[in-house]
């Protein structure tokens, strides 16, 4: 039926709206953790590791803000 | 450069400015949106002002947008104290899918030539994407979005009758 539908059409929207805000929160709590660990001493490899991806991909995506930010950056082999 | 040049340079970077300023990775098309309704004098900025759309009220929306979405899937924002991150200055931010189907759209509507895309070229290209970002963010602002497609073809139509 029509009605169901729409319904349909509806539910499928919000569920793929709601899986591409995850992705930009995820991202955003990326920034804000990343930033809050290095603050508090961690380093780049444990920082990679606790993400889950490469620390020259963690700093190559972070590197330069934390530093503009004045984050004293541990060695990254620390 | 040309006048459209200027203009499609500077929604560049506004957008570019949006995104950064948003924690976005790339481009979208609810950033070229934002540029657009920041850049007054011209007749894509006069249809989305008739529509009391500005950049600060696309912003609101573009925001209620995304803690709705979130809510779908039982994630309130309120819920999060996030420690602001700070934001990369020049953190390189690409053209996200979304809005190379504007620019695409915007091309087509254009039709070929240099200096053929008109800012209500670019309108036309964010406001005709049926499902996504934009399209949810104005109707939770209560704005019709094929209204604004309509008013925003008579403006085309009345620059090419000039």
């Amino acid at each position: 039926m029509a009605n169901e539908r729409f319904t349909a059409d509806a539910d499928a929207a919000d569920a793929l709206a709601a899986v591409a805000a995850l992705r930009r929160l995820a991202d955003r709590l990326e920034d804000s953790a990343v930033e809050s660990a290095m603050r508090a001493g961690w380093s780049w490899p444990q920082v990679a590791e606790a993400l889950g991806v490469t620390r020259q991909a963690v700093h190559k995506k972070h590197a330069k803000r934390l530093i503009a930010a004045g984050v004293s950056l541990r060695r990254r082999d620390s | 450069m040309t006048e459209t040049g200027r203009y499609l340079k500077g929604i560049l970077e506004r957008g570019r400015a949006e995104a950064r300023q948003s924690g976005s990775s790339a481009v979208e098309a609810e950033h070229l949106l934002l540029a657009i309704a920041a850049h007054p004098g011209t007749s894509a900025h006069r249809v989305l002002a008739a529509a009391r759309l500005d950049r600060d009220s696309l912003r609101v929306a573009l925001d209620r947008e995304f803690a709705a979405s979130l809510r779908v899937a039982g994630v309130d924002l309120s819920d999060f104290d996030l420690p602001v991150a700070t934001a990369d200055p020049e953190r390189a931010v690409d053209l996200g899918t979304s809005a190379k189907l504007v620019l695409e759209r915007a091309v087509r509507t254009a039709g070929r030539g240099p200096g053929r895309i008109r800012p209500a070229h670019l309108l036309l290209g964010v406001l005709d994407a049926e499902v996504g970002t934009v399209p949810r963010a104005l109707a939770l602002a209560g704005t019709d979005r094929e209204q604004l497609i309509e008013r925003t073809r008579a403006a085309l139509a009345a620059e090419d009758g000039r």
